[in-house]
């Protein structure tokens, strides 16, 4: 239309610069450029609907794109106007497909499903690590306010047990309080989300997603564990802060599996295994210790290598006084944690469990660590 | 649905940028179309506190705008007292259904750091805001330390 007007005034002269220059040369070697599929998405993305191009419609006057659905859509809400620029669409008229555009994606995605499935995994798998990271936190807020509450309570109660003289008039508002809404008030507040509604509908919805395949990349392996250990957490917890006692079920929990909850967020638990290689060796202490060789442990996360190193020693000394020869007491370990499986990275003995945690262990599991004695 | 898809990708894509003024993102699972935050502004007089907003996203968007409104009080020219702030990027005039989230909530944290006298909500405190620097930002201080939320320790 108007484009073509100027061209039939143009003189077909070639100008100094067309004269002049020299084609670029085709790249016919084996020459080739990396570009990341990251750097790429919001030129092959529709700014509707954030998903790749899909039946690519170019405007016509501004040359802006998007997928033909997204744009009809667009024009029939009544905004007839580029969404991108806000120039005046008047219709379906002023757009032109682009089979161009869409041969360049489909070149550059031959696998455009399963680019999307995978998409659509990562997507889920961060929202639901998202959602459940948010519950736990209010849930250990809940719980800490618990706690805080518990024992207001029981001295209350030994205050009133022991002034009984008071008991008629003044306390009578007080023991109210303290039987029934502290423990209440505790739980509400700490909890924005009511725990049992939340949790139900992340385990059951989002765990559905199949498990993904080996080709996903490296963070969504990781958040993948961590969604089955959590949903396992997820579900003690919601017991666990719905009970008005929580404490009595954490003890538990902690003696059958080394799987349960950390009552408050000052305790790591760990699982305690001999180095594999290390501690091979056909001698007497391996002998002794073959049955009680992998512990498991909850303590405060302050405690430093030094004293989980101590508490073996002394442990393990107990445990095997009988069968152990004196040689082996007062034994010196060397601690290491695995970050991944066969990796093992020895501890320097001031750092704390939770520093060791926090470096080596994003996963929400109990930490494994692996001793073997110092060589001397 | 369409609004689902899009929303669900704003928000992580938000949630991973990691932006330092707008924070503490609550969404509930059964309704993406409402989100609550955290505005941790910059400037004084509002760098004290912070303001927890909302943003109503309509069935329609992206094709209609999102609304935003504070949840915390706030001492401002652009901001009025039942929280609801005009916002140009989001007005039904300027809306393009290719603005992001992210760039409104940059936009609404520049207003808050610098306000618009010019385009008031409450004509009142623009006046004082224009006449009187020094008396708006002592007040504004007050009210902040009055009214508003902690500001995330990290």
């Amino acid at each position: 239309m108007s484009s073509t007007e100027p061209s039939q005034n143009k003189t077909w002269e070639l100008s100094l610069y067309e004269l002049h220059r020299t084609p670029q040369e085709v790249i016919t070697d084996a020459t080739e450029i990396a570009v990341s599929p990251r750097s790429l998405h919001s030129e092959l993305m529709c700014p509707i609907c954030l998903d790749m191009l899909k039946k690519t419609m170019t405007t016509k006057e501004c040359l802006h794109r998007f997928c033909s659905d997204c744009i009809i859509t667009a024009l029939r809400s009544g905004n007839k106007e580029c969404p991108t620029c806000r120039k005046k669409l008047v219709s379906k008229r002023s757009l032109r497909p682009d089979p161009n555009f869409d041969l360049l994606i489909s070149k550059i995605y031959p696998s455009r499903d399963e680019y999307e499935a995978h998409q659509e995994r990562v997507l889920a798998k961060l929202n639901m690590s998202h959602s459940q990271a948010s519950l736990v936190n209010s849930i250990t807020e809940g719980i800490k306010l618990q706690s805080q509450n518990r024992p207001q309570r029981s001295r209350k109660n030994q205050e009133e047990s022991s002034n009984p003289s008071n008991s008629n008039g003044t306390s009578e508002p007080a023991q109210n309080g303290n039987s029934s809404s502290v423990p209440k008030d505790g739980t509400s507040t700490g909890n924005p989300t009511p725990p049992g509604q939340s949790t139900s509908n992340p385990a059951s919805v989002r765990s559905t997603p199949s498990p993904v395949p080996s080709n996903v990349s490296s963070v969504s392996k990781n958040t993948s564990t961590t969604k089955r250990a959590k949903s396992v957490l997820t579900s003690e917890r919601s017991e666990e802060s719905e009970s008005s006692d929580g404490r009595t079920e954490g003890e538990n929990s902690m003696d059958t599996e080394g799987e349960g909850e950390p009552l408050n967020p000052n305790e790591i638990e760990l699982v305690f295994k001999p180095h594999p290689t290390e501690m091979t060796g056909d001698n007497q202490l391996m002998r002794a210790l073959r049955d009680s060789s992998v512990r498991y442990l909850k303590t405060t996360a302050n405690a430093s290598v030094d004293h989980l190193s101590k508490y073996l020693a002394m442990r393990l000394t107990l445990d095997l006084d009988a069968e152990l020869p004196e040689a082996y007491r007062l034994l010196n370990f060397c601690i290491y944690v695995a970050p991944s499986p066969g990796q093992f990275v020895p501890l320097a003995g001031s750092q704390t469990l939770r520093q060791i945690n926090d470096k080596f262990w994003k996963v929400n599991k109990p930490l494994e660590m692996y001793y073997s004695w110092k060589k001397t | 649905m369409a609004a689902t898809r899009r929303l669900q990708k704003e928000l992580n894509d938000i949630r991973q940028s990691g932006l330092k003024s707008f924070r503490d993102i609550q969404v509930d699972e059964s309704n993406i179309l409402t989100w609550q935050g955290l505005i941790v502004p910059d400037n004084p007089p509002y760098n004290k506190g912070a303001f927890r907003i909302e943003i109503n996203f309509p069935a329609e968007y992206p094709f209609k705008p999102p609304k935003i409104s504070f949840k915390t009080k706030i001492y401002h020219p652009n901001i009025d007292e039942k929280g609801q702030v005009c916002l140009p990027i989001i007005s039904a005039e300027n809306w393009k259904p290719a603005t992001k989230t992210d760039q409104v909530i940059q936009a609404l944290v520049a207003l808050v750091n610098d306000p618009e006298p010019e385009h008031p909500l409450r004509a009142e405190l623009a006046e004082e805001f224009l006449k009187d620097r020094k008396k708006f930002t002592k007040n504004a201080e007050e009210f902040t330390k009055k009214h508003s939320e902690k500001r995330p320790t990290d």
